[in-house]
């Protein structure tokens, strides 16, 4: 209903504007339909999306040990805790200069990346939500024979699930725009270098629709996986799903 | 709260037993102290308890907050290692906690994400046991506690009592020697809890396990147990027992339990006192002024 409006006010202000600068919803879904034919646009996603999952899964797994490590090791806590917060304040586009000096452009740039924008919120996250798994339940497991990774990974993990989903959604976010950005700036046949791509030739409308595709890209992935998720813990914790 | 309500047949009688392969296994502390450590130096919550408990009975600890009855029980777990003295199973140290001694918690404890058949199977997991066997030893203790029915909800879809009972079933589930269970029904309303005493009873009846029970309402003490462990405040220490040789199954609403009850509260009403100011509750009769109902006496009840 809301996006019916908002696509509907955007096609009055386009015609209004009459301008390139401002195509409206058929040019863009004709660049868009033109884009899938001739394979730019399939392939670009491509590209985009498996870098994405890949700095994503090493932000996840690493992101997550690193919070169990944080919420559970005063050591741990003490030597890099306030680094941690310190350097999440940094915007992970910040890193990309450093991270072509040390790897050049190529993908290990692009990853350093997007792995630095994602883990932190992660590793945040899930420190908090280990930190609040009532200690009862934890007793619980100990008094039941569990002990080191079972406790580890058949309670406390479980436990803390909730809170590390929605740290994991921050952090697929934060992967998805560190990504844009690390490919906005050099040859890289992603999304983002289409949309640099659009600049470049002045084809506004293009560079609109790979906004509109990275929209749908963020929909989708709420609504094939993270949707799943939250309905999952709604059910089984009794609590609302967002 | 009906007993239809929290998902009891009207008529709870006893089912057949489940085999308890386990027998209880006898307890004991010596000379056992323990500190806590906290930011001012250390904190002394038991001072040199010696208590010793038979295999098969059923003891209560009874006393206000800080004389240390969850620590004993923690203790007993093997959750927490004495700081002197010796806390021993079949006169053997106990070293840790394991399948041997299972615990109950005030509020259940049960795992949010797994259902309630999964949290009762979890232990059995834990020790390896193969799945076939898992869900059939699931089943009976679901049934036992009366809860087979809602095998397949979350914990959260359940009330209070039941959750309590499939903590319950889920202890049970590794057939242990020692059940523990800390303050378990303090968070129940009052005809729950009896219900759920009648349970305790019943299984402990059945199984014969040896239980250790803490409490801080007297007259539930009294409904259980075989003798009461009565404890002290500043330092945490064990003033004195009570034996309680009523006959079994006991009622809820037995006078003899009442006026076992009032005996008890009025040896240590200090301490009771104390434990009333922080819990108001059906056990405590108020100070002064009061009449001891003895059901051996009649009051002019004939006139």
């Amino acid at each position: 209903m809301f996006a019916s409006i908002l696509v509907g006010t955007w096609a009055a202000a386009s015609s209004l504007a009459n301008s390139p600068l401002l195509p409206g919803p058929i040019a863009v879904g004709r660049t868009i339909a033109a884009a899938l034919r001739d394979g730019t646009l399939p392939r670009a996603l491509g590209t985009s999306l498996l870098r994405l999952l890949v700095g994503y899964a090493v932000s996840l797994g690493c992101g997550v040990l690193l919070g169990v490590s944080l919420a559970r090791s005063p050591k741990t806590k003490s030597a890099i805790g306030p680094l941690i917060l310190g350097l999440s304040s940094v915007p992970s586009i910040c890193w990309l200069p450093l991270a072509i000096l040390w790897f050049g452009l190529s993908e290990w740039a692009i990853q350093t990346v997007i792995v630095l924008g994602a883990l932190l919120p992660i590793a945040v996250a899930t420190e908090g939500a280990v930190r609040h798994v009532p200690p009862q339940l934890i007793r619980a497991a100990r008094t039941m024979g569990a002990r080191g990774p079972r406790l580890l990974f058949g309670v406390m993990i479980p436990a803390a699930f909730p809170g590390i989903l929605s740290g994991a959604k921050l952090g697929w976010t934060f992967a998805l725009r560190s990504l844009m950005a690390g490919e906005l700036l050099f040859v890289s046949g992603g999304l983002g270098q289409l949309l640099e791509t659009g600049r470049d030739i002045g084809d506004t409308a293009l560079v609109l629709a790979i906004i509109v595709t990275i929209v749908a890209l963020g929909r989708a992935s709420e609504w094939l996986l993270f949707g799943r998720l939250d309905r999952e813990v709604g059910r089984r914790w009794g609590t609302e799903a967002a | 709260m009906t007993a239809a309500a929290i998902g009891l047949p009207a008529d709870a009688v006893a089912r057949p037993s489940p085999r308890a392969t386990r027998p209880g296994a006898s307890t004991s502390l010596e000379r056992v102290s323990f500190s806590f450590q906290t930011e001012k130096g250390a904190r002394l919550a038991i001072e040199s308890a010696n208590l010793h408990i038979e295999a098969g009975e059923l003891v209560c600890l009874v006393g206000p907050s800080g004389s240390g009855k969850s620590t004993i029980l923690n203790l007993i777990a093997g959750l927490l290692a004495p700081t002197e003295g010796r806390v021993l199973e079949n006169g053997a140290p106990i070293d840790g906690p394991g399948p041997a001694r299972a615990m109950v918690f005030q509020d259940a404890a049960l795992f949010p994400w797994l259902t309630l058949r999964d949290n009762v199977e979890y232990p059995l997991q834990l020790a390896g046991t193969p799945k076939g066997e898992r869900r059939a030893r699931s089943e009976e203790l679901l049934r036992m506690v009366h809860l087979w029915r809602f095998a397949q909800s979350f914990p959260h879809e359940l009330s209070g009592g039941m959750r309590q009972r499939g903590a319950i079933a889920r202890a049970l589930a590794t057939d242990p020697a020692v059940l523990l269970m800390d303050e378990p029904f303090a968070a129940l309303d009052a005809q729950t809890r009896e219900i759920l005493q009648g349970e305790v009873e019943r299984i402990f009846l059945e199984t014969r396990k040896t239980v250790v029970f803490v409490t801080h309402n007297v007259r539930e003490a009294v409904r259980l147990a075989d003798r009461i462990v009565l404890m002290g405040t500043r330092p945490g220490r064990i003033l004195r027992d009570v034996i309680i040789d009523l006959p079994r199954p006991r009622a809820a609403n037995d006078e003899r339990v009442a006026w076992f009850a009032a005996d008890v509260a009025g040896e240590i009403r200090s301490e009771v006192e104390k434990i009333a100011r922080e819990e108001a509750d059906d056990a405590w009769v108020a100070p002064g002024g009061r009449v001891r109902v003895d059901p051996r006496r009649n009051m002019g009840g004939g006139i």
